[in-house]
């Protein structure tokens, strides 16, 4: 009787084991894992098969499969491992598989797979940036650091907002939005099963589990809290809730203020009365959020960045996406202390040369939004969705 | 004949609540000039100089201790070759099992009068020892026996290495790396045949015979006569002992048929496949691994039951009845489809091994399946599946293998039930089934034994013709006393510990030499300088003792009257146990001895007001431990019962039995070890060949017209101790319910 062919990829597999999983190969079956796992829904739990779907090869089974979504990396089946394999991180190998394969060009997935494509990943902006330099340059009358009339150094006269800025990261962020979202959908397709879906029960619309997810787990991070509630392993994990939190409602409290901005100043050139002028006074409301939300991003990135960094590789280990985004965000942070520090020191050439740096990160950040990890902002809620509306985890 | 014996009391042993000293004065009263010295001691680990000092004056030549168990400062109260030393176990199964003080006098006085008649019916036994052979008889070439060889000669005995084939080398030869042989226990390595071969051949203490085989083995250890049949002629050689290492053959193709082995293109088994990757690399590209054989058990029990449901062919039966008339002996051939199961570690293991070669052969370009129902990694091998396991090409699963066929230019492997939680199939080139090991003896009488009970090694029915040990604790041992197997003619097993069950096996083979050397037994009664004697005047050649002997060591002549070989026997007393004339005897234990032990106890005549009298023979391995246990943990019984030792149940005759009855015993309980499939006997069937003479003892009962439901046999294991009391307790409450013994008094 002739049943599924089983095809297994050993490319894959390979590059599984470069995203995250190198352990994957230990594993023998005997489901450890899947008991310790807090999270694992006692019918058909992870990550146990996920395992052996990974060492199979079984390329297609992974990257559909809704489960990778809901391990939340708490890596209490690394601790409890018999045998040194570590479900958590061929876990995440698996989410970085996806990051990696979902959207078109693939190319830009390839190049985040693993440090070799960072030469690739940096120069595309670093080009395009040099290019407005040098066009601004021209404007400026052949000067690359140039100064205002009264002596200031004003970034704006070579990288100006209106016409260089906004236009770039405006194509920029809303193009990787649409990516995104229509990887969500693409995501959304693969995680049905085969077949017809018989939904028992009530069907509710997507944004409805959508309001509850965020209600019910994403502001209070919940699953991160019950990730601690499983069994103890005596090995020390540092604290994830707060820091992610952090990092977290930073990032929402930056995108509104910089929404707030953004929007104040197009929308006002139509409607002067919302018009938002730049730089506000330090007690304006805005102006506080923004610093509000810079101090959270500094101290959730350093809470997460020394978490990394203690990681016992035994249990947990990171990998070159996980450092990646730790990195760019440092980047950021740190480009525009700098240019902002020079810039009130009065050196002109560094203060020119790391603004423009920090413009190459910022739009790294964005650009590569729906490859890189910070995609699961969308592709987890996607899932996390999917498995409300159809009843998992 | 200890015919002045010292009694001594060691308090501190006993404990409180029995008095001491008028059970000195009742020994000093009764026994008068054969305890010449009574004495109670505080502690009498510290007046062993004082002991020493009486025999001295007081001529003792032997030496009665009142304390703990024999089992406990036996090395303590030792007092030379002439002074025999017999111990009464006061401490537990006197004070500790006796929860009745009113009683505990009594029983007491029974326990310390049985110690002295047992001192006074035991002699020194004459010394056995004669000059031994110091040469190691090695058979079988193979890894092991190679192994074997070298470390006898090491050990400073000659060795004298016969092999069937041409060459030396066995199945090893056919290996192309090996499991690892020593720590770390991970990577494959080089077996270092070569080296080990080189080695022999360089050794002058080893005398190798090629395409030779034993065509006879007689005498005993120490002295055997080994006659070697090689390239048509017939060497003698004396020996002392002997190693079986004669390996194994494949299981026979005609098994694996159902599974494609021998008819479909690219099945193969996991020898022959060792083989063809020894010549270089295999062309196959996707290898499967299939260590489920169910298939092959459905063929098999489809064909039983077909085969059950016709009779069998006469021709075959006839033609073993005419061979057994011409030669008196058929070997069975014993290879079947259990040899695979058993082989199921070995396999595993070879599985790991092959499969990561194959990855390293081709550079991982290559998919290798692994298909197992029980993956059985043996002991520290689990290091070497761990490293195995961890390689890109290697694809494992828990399933069943529904089925195997062609298809286009290669095989599918149908799969079900698999961990990745779905059926599928599996296109491969390669399907690599198991091997079947089955031990050279499962197919032959190798060691061509000239003794009473045949040429072969007797078969218990459990091993499927594998050479294993009558006994689970003692590794290395067969049924003939001075040969010992190792390696995969014993259990199909890895090449480590294929090494180290030669080392072990040469160690017995040594030591087997060497106490016959000195006149004593090897094993499981190390040291004992005993043996069955024989008072041929009174044997009437009924040849009970030559046929029930578990371990053929009694040969006999043409009239039947037997031989023994004390260097074979192990000293169980299971020859004395069947003969019904009574002309067995070992010097320090024997029929007169146990039955005047039994008379010794006092039984009163008044059942209803002194309570009934029970007999306990225990088998000292077993049943004895755990009555010592039982006490120790404060699980006492019932005060009505004497407990005697026995060597072993088989060594039980039926006159003790009547001798209780006529004594006014009211019942007696047989309690020894487990006996069936997992026996636990170190005699292999005492306690089963109890049962069976019991039911020869309930007929002689009942024909005197005592209940035969007097006497009855309990099995117990040395861990259960809890069982005891209510074991003991349960026979009294029966025995007390059934009145008292008819000849009670009389």
């Amino acid at each position: 009787m002739a049943q599924t062919k089983l095809q297994p990829d050993m490319e894959f597999v390979r590059e599984l084991q470069a995203a995250g999983g190198d352990s994957l190969k230990k594993c023998f079956q005997c489901a450890t894992c899947s008991v310790a796992c807090p999270m694992s829904p006692a019918n058909n739990p992870y990550p146990r098969k996920e395992m052996v779907w990974a060492s199979w090869g079984l390329k297609d089974k992974l990257e559909k499969d809704i489960d990778i979504w809901l391990c939340h990396n708490c890596g209490n089946c690394a601790d409890l491992c018999p045998r040194g394999a570590r479900p958590a991180d061929m876990m995440a190998a698996a989410r970085n598989m996806v990051y990696k394969d979902l959207m078109k060009p693939s190319i830009i997935g390839k190049w985040m797979s693993s440090a070799k494509g960072l030469p690739f990943l940096f120069a595309i902006p670093a080009v395009l940036w040099l290019f407005v330099w040098w066009i601004m340059s021209l404007v400026n009358g052949g000067q690359w650091f140039p100064r205002a009339e009264d002596g200031r150094i004003v970034f704006g006269q070579i990288f100006y907002g209106d016409y260089t800025i906004d236009p770039i990261f405006m194509i920029t962020f809303f193009g990787a939005l649409f990516i995104i979202l229509k990887g969500a959908m693409k995501l959304w397709q693969q995680l049905k099963p085969e077949g017809t879906l018989l939904l028992i029960g009530k069907d509710q619309p997507w944004y409805y589990h959508l309001y509850d997810l965020v209600l019910d787990e994403i502001l209070l991070h919940k699953k991160f809290a019950d990730c601690k509630s499983g069994p103890a392993t005596g090995v020390k994990t540092p604290q994830r809730q707060l820091s992610h939190m952090l990092l977290f409602y930073s990032f929402c409290i930056l995108a509104f203020v910089t929404a707030v901005v953004a929007g104040g100043h197009w929308l006002g050139k139509i409607w002067p009365a919302i018009a938002v002028h730049t730089p506000l006074p330090f007690f304006n409301p805005i102006k506080l959020a923004a610093n509000l939300g810079a101090v959270m991003l500094l101290v959730g990135l350093g809470m997460l960045t020394v978490r990394r960094i203690r990681l016992n590789p035994k249990y947990q280990s990171s990998s070159f996406q996980d450092w990646y985004l730790l990195g760019l965000i440092w980047c950021i942070g740190l480009t525009g202390v700098l240019a902002q520090s020079f810039r009130l020191m009065d050196f002109a050439p560094p203060a020119f040369f790391i603004y423009y740096l920090h413009l190459v990160f910022v739009w790294m950040l964005f650009a590569y939004l729906p490859w890189s990890k910070l995609g699961h902002l969308v592709y987890r809620t996607t899932a996390l969705i999917f498995a409300r509306k159809y009843g998992r985890g | 004949m200890a015919s002045r014996i010292g009694v001594y009391f060691d308090q501190q042993n006993i404990g409180g609540g029995l008095d001491c000293e008028a059970l000195a004065a009742m020994v000093k009263t009764k026994w008068g000039v054969l305890t010449p010295v009574v004495k109670v001691y505080p502690v009498l680990a510290e007046a062993v100089a004082d002991i020493q000092a009486d025999i001295t004056a007081n001529e003792l030549n032997g030496v009665l201790i009142c304390g703990p168990t024999p089992r406990l400062d036996w090395e303590i109260y030792q007092f030379g070759a002439a002074v025999q030393v017999e111990r009464v176990n006061m401490q537990e199964h006197v004070v500790h099992a006796c929860a009745d003080l009113e009683q505990l006098p009594k029983v007491a006085a029974d326990y310390v009068n049985m110690g002295v008649v047992k001192l006074q019916k035991s002699e020194i036994p004459d010394s056995a020892a004669f000059e031994t052979v110091k040469r190691v008889l090695v058979v079988g070439g193979g890894w092991t026996g190679l192994t074997a060889a070298l470390e006898a000669s090491k050990t400073g005995y000659e060795v004298v290495l016969v092999e069937k084939t041409a060459a030396l080398g066995g199945k090893a030869l056919n290996m192309p790396r090996t499991s690892p042989l020593q720590a770390p226990w991970r990577d494959m390595t080089n077996s270092g045949l070569e080296a080990k071969l080189a080695e022999v051949s360089a050794d002058s203490n080893i005398t190798v015979y090629t395409e030779a085989s034993i065509a006879k083995m007689e005498g005993q250890p120490g002295d055997f006569t080994c006659t070697i049949a090689t390239s048509g002629r017939a060497v003698e050689v004396k020996v002392g002992s002997a190693v079986l290492a004669t390996g194994w053959t494949p299981l026979d193709n005609k098994y694996l048929e159902s599974m494609g082995l021998g008819k479909l293109q690219g099945v193969t088994h996991m020898a022959a496949f060792a083989k063809t990757m020894l010549g270089g690399t295999v062309p196959a590209k996707r290898v499967a691994f299939v260590l489920d054989t169910t298939m092959a058990e459905e063929m098999a029990a489809a064909l039983a039951a077909s085969a059950e449901a016709a009779p069998a062919e006469a021709p075959a039966g006839e033609k073993a009845k005419e061979e057994l008339e011409e030669t008196g002996f058929v070997k069975q051939d014993l290879e079947s489809l259990r040899h695979l199961r058993y082989s199921n570690a070995v396999n595993s293991v070879a599985a790991m091994r092959l499969a990561n070669l194959l990855c390293e052969q081709k550079e991982d370009a290559v998919q290798v399946f692994i298909l197992y129902k029980d993956m059985t990694i043996p002991g520290i091998l689990e290091r070497f599946y761990k490293e195995m396991q961890n390689r890109l090409g290697i694809m494992m699963t828990k399933c069943d293998v529904t089925d195997i066929r062609e298809e286009n230019d290669h095989l599918v492997v149908e799969c079900k039930n698999t961990l990745l939680g779905m059926d599928f199939d599996l296109d491969v080139d390669t399907v690599v089934l198991p091997t079947g090991i089955v031990p050279t003896t499962a197919k032959e009488a190798v060691m061509q034994f000239s003794y009473r009970q045949g040429p072969d090694f007797p078969d218990l029915d459990l091993f499927d013709g594998f050479s294993d040990s009558n006994y689970i604790c003692f590794p290395y041992e067969t049924r003939r006393t001075g040969v010992y197997a190792a390696g995969c003619v014993r259990q199909p097993m890895t090449m480590d510990q294929c090494a180290e069950d030669a080392c072990g096996a040469v160690l017995k083979a040594v030591q087997c030499i060497e106490a016959a050397d000195h006149g004593v037994a090897v094993h499981p009664r190390s040291g004992d300088t005993s043996y069955p004697v024989f008072n041929f005047v009174r044997c009437t050649q009924c040849k009970r003792c030559t046929e029930e002997c578990p371990f053929g060591a009694l040969d006999d002549d043409e009239k039947g009257t037997p031989k023994p070989n004390p260097a074979r026997c192990r000293r169980c007393g299971t020859c004395f146990g069947a003969c019904p004339e009574r002309v067995i005897s070992f010097a320090n234990y024997n029929i007169d001895q146990i039955g005047s032990m039994i008379r010794e106890v006092e039984v009163p005549k008044d059942f209803r007001v002194f309570g009934p009298r029970i007999l306990i023979l225990a088998c000292e391995n077993d049943a004895y431990p755990a009555l010592d246990m039982a006490a120790m943990r404060n699980k006492p019984w019932s005060p009505y019962v004497r407990i005697i030792p026995v060597r072993c149940l088989g060594s039980i005759n039926a006159i003790w039995v009547s001798d209780a009855m006529s004594k006014g015993y009211d019942g007696v309980m047989l309690m020894g070890c487990k006996y069936g499939d997992d026996y636990q006997c170190h005699f292999i069937k005492g306690s089963e060949i109890c049962n069976r003479r019991k039911e020869n003892i309930a007929e002689t009962l009942n024909r005197l017209g005592v209940e035969p439901e007097r006497v009855e046999q309990f099995e117990l294991a040395i861990d259960e101790y809890d069982k005891v009391p209510a074991m003991i307790d349960g026979f009294v409450e029966h025995i007390t319910r059934m009145g008292p013994n008819p000849f009670k008094g009389m």
